[in-house]
């Protein structure tokens, strides 16, 4: 009696709806995605050189479950962990993706910890945090220490598209907030940031068919701070505005161009005519862009060759000694085989102003790197969204 | 007609007249018939029977709440059915709708061979936008069918077939086993996830093929195209890739179908076959798929008269037969044990929806001249609402 008791409490602990294991049940489709980048690196920082033999930061493992819902919606739960940044205070793994999302053909909803709405489109780096200080919004609550404070965060985003290519995103983040303050202050699920984008992008599959623009956005995000000296609440927002927009110049199947860049307009706060740490560097006023060229060689329907040059400029208008940033990136991917490249990178980047002392005068890193990624799918049941048969030929759910 | 045979059709057609109503509806019986291949009404061109055959992608609703997209000649799986005499000059304009390559095969038929629908050994493919003129002679006699010959294992299971029946007046079947009625059911065999992940790889693989011929831009390595054996040994030889080495398919397994269907449809909403008591109906069985199937029908024997569209000499009595791939059997089935009885493949894997039993290739011969009383069903089934058979079961 007393272990059929147990046994019953248990089932309820395991399960939502207890017996809901006793019929055959839908498999999901079952996802993996992997990442692994290792790369030798040699830095050259304001004369000093230093170098890692091996850097594999951004590694990373995803595991994504997916199934039909009833009335045509669809269930994901996605679950991934990375190596971060070696100086960073996250630990030996970060989970930086923990989120579940519903959608159906027009609308995405999403809650979980994921990659947060801070950047409208992704540049062609080694790693994705390459050039951060340039490609996204930052985390105004970060002390810096960690690059993954800027890019994930417990988010809570809604997405309706429209007419297949164009997408309003209602968006809220709780961005990590360093050091932690007391428990008692905030806790991780509360959001301190809200934010808002309209963007108009080609799906992949229809990429042929565009001329011109692949992606054209815009994007709003606002930051809910502790503004000294204001209660009013739309005083102590931290307001950032961003443009992007992806355009092909040759669009070849085999010999592709494509540029793309992104403007981001932090109104920051008046006050704030200093930079002293990250709290100051991402709440005064600052215009960045950056912009990319990449060529990609396709020799055959698979990529063999991209070669990218990037660079970014960002100013810091109301900081008095001229405080700006500039980077420069060139790189270059060669495909050994199948999702298995080899890579080389060589970035530059140059302080001035404040920004000297925050972040030293300049630097020049080079790295050469081994790049494997996997995309797998098993139990394959539905189509995408985005799928060309759903597209061109009629949705089916 | 023969004084017995009339005696015995003009005796049942009266006993009928005679018995309770039918407990099949007009409605019933007509919604059934749109379950059998439309048959496509050529044009006389000069003596020639000229037919119109396009492809599009359509969605296909195999049983209500299941669709996959699918490829459709003239918009219905299977394809139209084309009729025609033996010795008719056949002219067939085919017109492709998509964005992919397809061609025509004539399944079992003598067609000159530059007819014969094959890429790269018979014809260019017909591609995206273009027109194909086939010219034959319709001969041999009998059931046949036609395909698309392109990317074979994914179009002919996307639906990429249909009948080709070749009559002859002096019908050599109707002298042994005289018949009004006949119907016509062509099998396939389709894994949805398959056909849905391969025609996505396909269909953005030609939007960038065809953007490369539109410029002149065809290349024989990038197409996997040579001229000659050699030449693909030479090409491997120099260090090129072949496809079936680096898998630039969508998917790395073959197909494990878990759909079949009956002129595209599966239980429950296959075709029934009508008889009546004292009739001899003709079926025309065609493999289109990639499986085998094992057909049987319950309470009756029947005689296989035609094996791939040929008479046979000496009919052999049966009640199951096999239906190989790209086979095609007629039977003669004599309405002689009043009922309805199901007809079905007896690899019972094939008699599911998705896994599930019943479903699949699982249909009925149905006498349609039964009393209603005779499939009434007890008090307690009436108390559950089912008043009367066949029922609809999705879950046994």
């Amino acid at each position: 009696m007393l272990k059929q008791k147990f046994i019953r409490t248990v089932l309820f602990l395991t399960s939502v709806f207890a017996f809901s294991n006793i019929f055959g049940q839908i498999s999901p489709e079952i996802q993996l995605g992997a990442r692994g980048v290792m790369s030798v690196n040699l830095n050259v920082s304001s004369g000093e050189t230093t170098s890692a033999v091996n850097d594999f930061s951004d590694s990373g493992i995803l595991f994504g479950f997916r199934q039909k819902l009833y009335n045509n919606f669809r269930g994901r739960f996605v679950i991934g962990m990375q190596f971060p940044d070696a100086n960073s205070d996250l630990g030996q793994i970060f989970f930086h993706q923990t989120f579940i999302q519903l959608d159906d053909r027009t609308n995405i909803i999403k809650l979980g910890r994921s990659r947060v709405a801070s950047s409208l489109i992704e540049f062609p780096t080694l790693r994705d945090d390459d050039a951060i200080y340039f490609t996204d919004v930052l985390n105004p609550f970060s002390s810096g220490a960690n690059t993954e404070d800027n890019q994930y965060g417990n988010v809570l985003e809604y997405t309706h598209i429209f007419a297949q290519r164009y997408r309003l995103q209602i968006h809220g983040e709780h961005f990590t907030e360093t050091p932690k303050p007391p428990e008692t202050v905030e806790t991780d699920f509360n959001l301190n940031a809200l934010g808002l984008s309209f963007m108009y992008r080609v799906p992949a599959s229809q990429l042929w068919e565009r001329p011109v623009i692949q992606q054209i956005g815009i994007g709003i995000n606002n930051f809910l701070t502790d503004r000294p000296n204001n209660t009013n609440e739309l005083d102590q927002m931290l307001t950032n505005v961003s443009f992007s927009t992806i355009l092909n110049v040759l669009r070849d199947p085999v010999y592709f161009l494509d540029v793309r860049g992104q403007v981001i307009y932090n109104k920051g706060f008046d006050e704030t005519t200093s930079i002293t740490d990250n709290y100051s560097m991402t709440r005064t006023a600052s215009v960045s862009a950056f912009a990319s060229v990449r060529y990609l060689l396709r020799k055959m329907e698979r990529p063999t060759l991209q070669i990218s040059v990037s660079a970014g400029y960002k100013d810091f208008t109301n900081v008095a000694n001229s405080t700006n940033q500039l980077q420069l990136i060139f790189n270059t991917f060669y495909r050994l085989g199948a999702n298995f490249d080899i890579g080389f990178q060589i970035q530059y980047s140059k302080n001035e102003g404040d920004l000297k002392t925050l972040l030293g005068s300049n630097e020049t890193r080079f790295q050469v790197a081994l790049v494997y990624s996997i995309e797998q799918l098993w139990n394959s049941q539905f189509d995408d969204r985005e799928s060309l048969l759903n597209l061109e030929h009629g949705y089916i759910p | 007609m023969k004084r017995r045979d009339f005696v015995k059709v003009t005796s049942t057609v009266a006993a009928a007249s005679f018995l309770p109503s039918s407990f099949l509806s007009a409605a019933v019986i007509k919604n059934n018939q749109k379950k059998f291949p439309k048959v496509l009404k050529p044009k006389m061109n000069n003596g020639v029977k000229e037919f119109e055959l396009y492809v599009e992608i359509v969605e296909q609703e195999v049983v209500p709440g299941f669709k996959f997209h699918t490829l459709a000649f003239n918009g219905h799986i299977p394809g139209p059915e084309l009729r025609v005499n033996k010795g008719d000059q056949v002219r067939v304009k085919f017109k492709n709708k998509t964005e992919l390559n397809h061609t025509i095969h004539w399944h079992g038929i003598y067609v000159p061979w530059r007819m014969d629908g094959v890429p790269y050994v018979t014809q260019m493919p017909v591609m995206p936008g273009q027109e194909f003129v086939y010219e034959f002679t319709a001969e041999p006699y009998g059931t046949h069918f036609y395909h698309c010959h392109w990317g074979t294992l994914l179009h002919m299971q996307s639906g990429m077939y249909g009948s080709f029946i070749i009559e002859d007046p002096d019908d050599p079947i109707k002298k042994s086993f005289p018949y009004e009625r006949e119907y016509t059911l062509a099998y396939s065999a389709h894994d949805s996830n398959f056909i849905r992940n391969e025609l996505n790889a396909m269909l953005e693989r030609m939007k960038e093929r065809m953007f490369l011929v539109k410029n002149g831009r065809f290349d024989k390595e990038r197409f996997a195209t040579f001229n000659t054996k050699d030449e693909l040994v030479q090409a491997v030889n120099n260090g090129y890739l072949p496809p079936y080495v680096v898998n630039r398919r969508s998917l790395d397994e073959l197909p494990r179908p878990n759909w079949f269907t009956v002129n595209g449809k599966s239980y429950p909403m296959t075709p029934n076959i009508y008889i009546k008591e004292g009739e001899n109906i003709r079926v025309r069985l065609i493999n289109a798929g990639t499986e085998e199937h094992y057909l049987h029908l319950h309470g009756h024997d029947f005689w296989q008269v035609c094996n791939d569209g040929i008479p046979i000499k000496n009919p052999e009595q049966m009640n199951t037969l096999r239906l190989s791939p790209g086979k095609t059997l007629d039977i003669i089935i004599e309405g002689n044990n009043r009922g309805i009885w199901t007809f079905h493949d007896h690899d019972t894997r094939r008699v599911t929806n998705n896994g599930l039993y019943p479903g699949g290739n699982l249909l009925a011969l149905v006498y349609e001249d039964m009393p209603a009383e005779e499939a009434e069903l007890n008090m307690m089934a009436k108390k559950m609402g089912l008043p009367s058979l066949p029922i609809v079961a999705l879950d046994e």
